[in-house]
């Protein structure tokens, strides 16, 4: 009963959320400033996250591969479509869950408990909309150009190791990222990270603004929200696939 | 005036406000006082809307406040000014754009006009030199004040306070109450302060209604108060062996 009535609880607030905003010239300061907070303060984590994958990628494809009949550019072939189709939306899309989704539970939950959004509601502000839409609008703006980053930097990881461990030859290596490329392939990811930029902001930021109570239940509405916005990253994943690649 | 007629609110069938009727006048100080969880908080809470009771109306100047859509509430709020217990003021601001923020939002004021109306209410309250400085870097009292200072910028017709004394030391609680008191006889606010700070009530209580398990159970001014019989009301007050002493002085 209670899944069905956070559901609920949910999508009211999310339909309080995208009502008309009460001054958009602040809507558009906040952008810029949820930008930079939620989106170039992820590009470090991102960046060492995705080169590592690359490169891991790299090497146990290189390791598996025992027959003589499988070619070595197969290396650089899986590595750019694990990246592309895979890795780098998702696996970051839950990284970014974790890092911007308790970041942003417990910013709003504070804000809850601290009376904060009280006094935007008395000064006549939809706080719903003040406070998520921006965060929403970023993540959405932002997230596609970090994805693309990480598609880059976790394939050149694989070079990297190409380049370092001589499992496979650049040569090779660089003929396997590009053999048999589908630009449909970065759309499918490109689409997918849009809906998940709006699951790793809207599900924490439900979960914050409803907080009640102290510091405690702020701590647990965080975990709550990155729980659950994984949880739902991982199901509309599957159905994106299943709609778009099947 | 604000005019609560027959408000109820309960949580989890537990009745927390019964039948509440109270006018509060123009231009005075109107203060809410009770033990902790008699229904002070959620009483004001119900009357600028931020709870929505059960049974009753709350009137603004003869318009019924209840019944009113989000943009005609939205109106309302915009005469109102509210000072929290904690201050709620936006940590990620500093002091100057925390007080341009409803400037920002509801006027169309340049920012020459908002800076000098920024000056204005943090001189009224007594404060200088501290618009660059976040709201983790000033005092408690320092961060009431500002909080005032707020709730006035946008020259509100009613001043709500929510225990604005709480976590301070007795001279900044005498000096926020002064100030309260000050800034509603000189913009002609009509100023509801919960408490159950018994100097606050014997120093601006124009106007107190006691409320008791969830109901009005005495009304009258401070000076009513010392002769009062009521005895719950006696208990709430008189509960200091130095009221009490300044009780029978009286």
């Amino acid at each position: 009963m209670g899944f069905f009535y956070s559901i609920g609880e949910y999508f009211i607030l999310m339909g309080r959320t995208f009502q008309k905003p009460t001054n958009f010239a602040l809507y558009r300061r906040q952008i810029i400033h949820e930008i930079d907070s939620l989106g170039l303060g992820s590009f470090g984590i991102i960046t060492i996250i995705s080169v590592f994958m690359g490169a891991v990628i790299s090497l146990q494809t290189a390791s598996n591969i025992d027959s003589a009949l499988i070619p070595a550019y197969t290396v650089g072939y899986t590595a750019r479509q694990s990246m592309i189709l895979e890795f780098s939306p998702t696996i970051i899309a839950l990284i970014l869950a974790g890092k911007v989704g308790s970041n942003i539970a417990s910013e709003i939950g504070t804000m809850r408990v601290s009376e904060q959004i009280d006094a935007l509601e008395i000064m006549g502000i939809n706080s719903a909309s003040y406070l998520i839409v921006p965060k929403i609008i970023a993540a959405v703006f932002i997230n596609p150009f970090l994805v693309v980053w990480s598609m880059f930097i976790g394939i050149f990881g694989g070079y990297m190791v190409a380049f370092l461990s001589g499992v496979v030859t650049t040569e090779e290596y660089i003929y396997g990222i590009q053999y048999d490329f589908k630009v449909f392939g970065i759309y499918y990811a490109l689409i997918k990270t849009l809906f998940f930029a709006f699951i790793i902001t809207s599900i924490p930021s439900y979960y914050g603004y409803y907080v009640k109570g102290g510091a405690l239940e702020v701590g647990a509405a965080s975990t709550k929200g990155v729980v659950n916005s994984s949880i739902v990253i991982l199901i509309v994943n599957y159905i994106l696939t299943q709609l778009l690649l099947i | 005036m604000i005019e609560l007629k027959n408000i109820s609110k309960s949580f989890n069938n537990k009745e927390v406000l019964k039948n509440i009727s109270v006018n509060y006048e123009k231009g005075k100080t109107n203060l809410i006082i009770g033990a902790s969880g008699s229904g002070k908080s959620v009483l004001t809470k119900c009357t600028v809307g931020l709870i929505e009771p059960d049974h009753g109306d709350v009137f603004y100047e003869g318009k019924n406040f209840t019944k009113m859509d989000v943009d005609g509430r939205k109106e309302v709020r915009k005469e109102i000014g509210m000072l929290f217990q904690g201050g709620a003021l936006f940590d990620s601001l500093t002091v100057e754009e925390n007080i341009k923020f409803p400037l920002r939002m509801h006027s169309a004021m340049t920012e020459r006009e908002m800076l000098d109306r920024v000056n204005f209410c943090l001189n009224r309250v007594d404060l200088h030199d501290i618009n660059d400085r976040f709201p983790a870097e000033i005092s408690g009292g320092m961060q009431k004040r500002v909080g005032i200072a707020r709730a006035i910028a946008l020259k509100p017709k009613y001043l709500f306070c929510d225990e604005p004394n709480s976590g301070l030391d007795p001279g900044t609680a005498i000096l926020i109450d002064n100030l309260i008191k000050e800034i509603t006889e000189e913009f002609q606010i009509t100023t509801i302060v919960v408490t159950h700070d018994m100097n606050s009530v014997m120093e601006i209580g124009e106007h107190v209604i006691f409320i008791y398990k969830g109901e009005i159970h005495w009304e009258g001014s401070k000076d009513n108060i010392l002769a009062s019989d009521n005895k719950e009301l006696a208990d709430l007050v008189f509960a200091s062996d130095l009221m009490k002493k300044v009780r029978k002085q009286n």
